[in-house]
């Protein structure tokens, strides 16, 4: 039988522990510092990271009759959360999520039964009917997942990081960290290797509301907006279709999930229409080369008109009213931060005519 | 609560200033057990309900079974410990799995049936906290521990944070003596326990989460057919990461146990350099392969009963071995193979003998690199999550797909290159050592300066919360 005493001990290295402690505190708080200065001097500024957790607790905070904002970068950029409240009203919520496929949080919402409220739904047709096992898809589904199952250790991990990322610029999930800076290494691919693009840097800043606001610096012609803008068009294109199966089965296949898709949208917004709530599609400014890409790739007939006419749900488009049409996204995709208090100013009559209020 | 995010460090500083301020033993125990159960009831409260039900189930019956004198008597109450704890388990991680088998066994025999599909949640850590809470009452079955008398200590023992969700699986024979009197801190013992804690989540955020999960998941995730090279790579990545992301949960744990005054034992023992598979489960998740050899492949017989025998006892347990650690038939097939390979080396040293030749050096690196590709090959249907995809990569690895696809940027070939390279460097370095020996001889400068740079790059990762693969087991 065991003794009262544990028989095992581990050996502890005889070192001056003391001593080694107070030094790699201090080297590390140095290094640190330096860091920090470092990146404020390359441009970057304080923001929260529009993390899963973040996303999940504006989502939790979704009452029956809120006003919701779903959909992609664009309706994270271009609406001003005070523009909106003062033209309808309401303070509305931002779920939209960059480079995310909105579908699978209107499905969740159609699904909740006490939502009877209105949702406000930006649609980029490429983001918007990308397949289940396309990424934007996997943004919206793994925020959801975070919704559902997020623990209360995840919930009081966000409210300890929120001060810090308001007041350290190096805590960028999205540029800074170790696996970010590895992958923006120049390190040059195996031609035939399917590596898939990279995502712009930093050019947005956003609130505990996520909101998001574009960077002067992104806003003024420079080697950030350059960077950004030529980050679309690749972004954009199609990725060749995998080498397994026949191309004309792929597109088939591919044609059938956008058909499934408009099938899937009808029945939702039926679904949130019959128990009372609205929905409302934007479609947000988009310039240059990126529009001619988009028009080309998802033209407007086959998406948008095809979208309004199938769920009979309103719809506004920029390019329909001249004072919407009017502005230019400095990197093709976004409004600048400033612009996005002018548009949303402009955007809100219209709005409100729409929703009746 | 994971030990990768900011929640435990909080946690964490708070419980430790708590436990050293508080003078009296006892309360610095429920102290423990309170903190323990807030570590586990921050993923789901009710899970902490079930928790306590199996440990208090565990100390009852250890009791009665404690004054049982007959043997036979003894035996009931330890079957229905085991029944229990395994139906507990049986139920919450194998019950849909069972289902669906059950459904294919009648489908075979023309009988077509739907079975309800179980909406269960697993509870976290429940394969380790049941191996926990088992041992005890099987130590006193065996005549090795007498139970104890206090439910608070066996609660702790069963739950104590550090090990409570992916192990070690420490016993309660190893741990309950521990809090018979308070702990006495060696000179060092709590910096060491810090220094433990920095190296296990560097290894699980910086080398398994950013240098080594996202390859594995790239190729283990795609559809179609990927080139040799590739597929090698990802089955590397991933026996990188899965030893990082393990032995780095273990490492934390043990270095969390040590600030508090507590020794757990190691788990891993640089896997990586073994030479061969018996060594390589003397060096791998070794509070399970002690748990299984001790519980199960004695009592079975173990090698006493002859060749033959023993190599039947050796799939049982790899059999065994395999399901623990996942209700899926990929798991099952992972845990024979490794039976295969131990039964093998068996065979061969029967027929062989001790052969002199095999102490040299390079022979010696040969048969560790090719126990290396061996464990390799069976993580392919540990990551795979059913056989389509194990036959995919197995076929890629093994030149079926010539003209498959190229998925790895260079800096992931290089980063799975350079991590795999430094940790063979390190384990064969440390194979015949330990790692306290191995910060004994090297200099303060340099131990203080790799401890500084596995905390910065902790920094740069900005909190990477991933869950621990094992997790899930």
């Amino acid at each position: 039988m065991p003794s009262s005493t544990s028989s095992f001990e581990r050996v502890i290295p005889a070192r001056p522990w003391r001593g080694m402690t107070v030094t790699v505190v201090m080297i590390l708080a140095l290094a640190m510092a330096a860091w920090e200065i470092r990146c404020r001097s390359l441009g970057y500024g304080v923001t929260l990271n529009d993390s899963e957790d973040l996303w999940a607790r504006v989502r939790r905070q979704v009452e029956p009759e809120s006003i919701v904002i779903i959909g992609d970068s664009r309706a994270l950029f271009d609406l001003d959360l005070d523009e909106i409240e003062h033209g309808i009203g309401k303070r509305p919520l931002q779920l939209a999520q960059a480079g995310s496929c909105a579908y699978p949080v209107l499905h969740d919402l159609a699904q909740d039964l006490r939502f009877h409220g209105t949702i406000i739904c930006s649609i980029v047709p490429r983001l918007f009917f990308a397949p289940p096992q396309a990424p934007p898809y996997s943004v919206a589904q793994k925020a959801l997942q975070r919704f559902h199952d997020a623990t209360y250790s995840r919930r009081f991990s966000l409210l300890l990081s929120m001060p810090l990322e308001e007041h350290i610029a190096f805590l960028k999930q999205d540029d800074l960290t170790l696996s970010e800076m590895l992958d923006d290494l120049p390190i040059p691919n195996r031609p035939y290797a399917l590596v898939p693009p990279k995502f712009p840097p930093y050019f947005a800043t956003i609130d505990r509301e996520r909101r998001a606001r574009m960077v002067e610096r992104c806003a003024q012609p420079g080697p950030l907006q350059d960077r950004v803008k030529t980050g679309w068009i690749p972004l954009f294109t199609p990725p060749p279709p995998p080498t397994y199966i026949p191309h004309d089965a792929f597109f088939a296949s591919m044609q059938r999930a956008v058909e499934g898709r408009f099938h899937d949208i009808k029945s939702d917004v039926d679904h949130l229409r019959a128990r009372g709530a609205k929905v409302i599609f934007l479609r947000l400014p988009v310039t240059l080369d990126l529009k001619a890409l988009e028009n080309q790739l998802t033209p407007r007939a086959a998406f948008w008109d095809r979208l309004l006419k199938e769920t009979a749900a309103p719809g506004i488009h920029f390019e329909d009213y001249p004072e919407l049409a009017s502005f230019d996204c400095p990197e093709w995709s976004h409004l600048s931060a400033g612009d996005s208090v002018e548009f949303t100013k402009r955007l809100a009559p219209h709005l409100r005519t729409t929703l009746g209020r | 609560m994971l030990f990768n995010s900011l929640t435990f460090v909080v946690f964490f500083v708070v419980v430790v200033s708590a436990y050293w301020m508080t003078r009296s033993w006892e309360a610095r125990k429920n102290l423990l057990v309170i903190a323990s159960y807030i570590f586990y009831g921050a993923w789901n409260p009710p899970f902490a309900a079930l928790l306590f039900g199996t440990t208090a189930m565990d100390f009852y019956l250890g009791r009665i079974m404690g004054k049982q004198e007959r043997p036979e008597a003894r035996k009931v109450w330890l079957v229905i410990s085991v029944a229990v704890n395994l139906s507990m388990l049986g139920f919450f991680k194998y019950g849909n799995f069972l289902l669906q088998n059950f459904q294919w066994t009648l489908a075979r025999a023309g009988i077509a049936y739907q079975p309800p599909h179980l909406d269960l949640f697993l509870p976290i850590g429940i394969s380790f906290y049941t191996f926990h809470s088992l041992s005890y009452t099987l130590d006193i079955y065996r005549g090795v521990l007498k139970p104890t008398r206090s439910l608070r200590d066996f609660v702790l023992a069963v739950s104590f944070f550090p090990q409570l969700v992916a192990g070690p699986i420490v016993r309660a024979g190893d741990f309950l003596p521990q809090l018979v009197r308070p702990p006495k801190l060696q000179r060092g013992q709590f910096f060491w326990g810090l220094l433990l804690m920095t190296l296990g989540l560097f290894e699980k955020v910086v080398l398994a989460d950013t240098l080594l999960a996202g390859s594995a998941d790239t190729i283990f995730g795609y559809g179609g057919p990927i080139i040799a090279l590739d597929s090698w790579l990802g089955v590397m990545a991933f026996a990188g990461q899965i030893f990082f992301d393990f032995a780095g949960y273990s490492i934390c744990a043990i270095g969390a146990a040590l600030c508090l005054g507590f020794h757990l034992k190691d788990n891993f023992r640089f896997p990586y350099a073994a030479i061969g598979f018996s060594d390589f489960w003397r060096r791998w998740h070794i509070s399970l392969s002690t748990f299984l050899r001790d519980y199960l492949y004695i009592p079975l017989g173990g090698n006493r009963a002859g060749a033959a025998r023993a190599m039947i006892n050796l799939m049982i347990v790899m059999f065994i071995g395999g399901l623990w650690h996942g209700a899926a038939w990929t798991f099952v097939v992972w845990g024979l193979l490794h039976g295969s390979y131990l039964a093998l080396e068996r065979l061969t040293r029967v027929i062989v003998g001790k052969a002199s030749w095999t102490e040299h050096l390079p022979i010696k690196l040969l048969l560790g690199l090719g126990t290396y590709f061996a464990v390799c090959v069976a993580w392919v249907f540990f990551r795979a999550t059913d056989f389509t995809i194990a036959s995919r990569m197995l076929s890629g690895m093994f030149g079926g797909h010539p003209h498959g696809d190229a998925l790895l940027s260079t800096r992931e070939i290089l980063q799975i290159g350079s991590v795999t390279i430094f940790m063979f460097a390190v384990h064969w370095s440390l194979r015949d050592t330990t790692i306290e020996a191995a910060v004994n001889r090297l200099p303060v400068w340099l131990v203080t300066g790799i401890w500084t740079f596995m905390a910065g790059a902790i920094v740069l990762t900005q909190g990477n919360s991933n869950a621990f693969i094992y997790f899930q087991f």
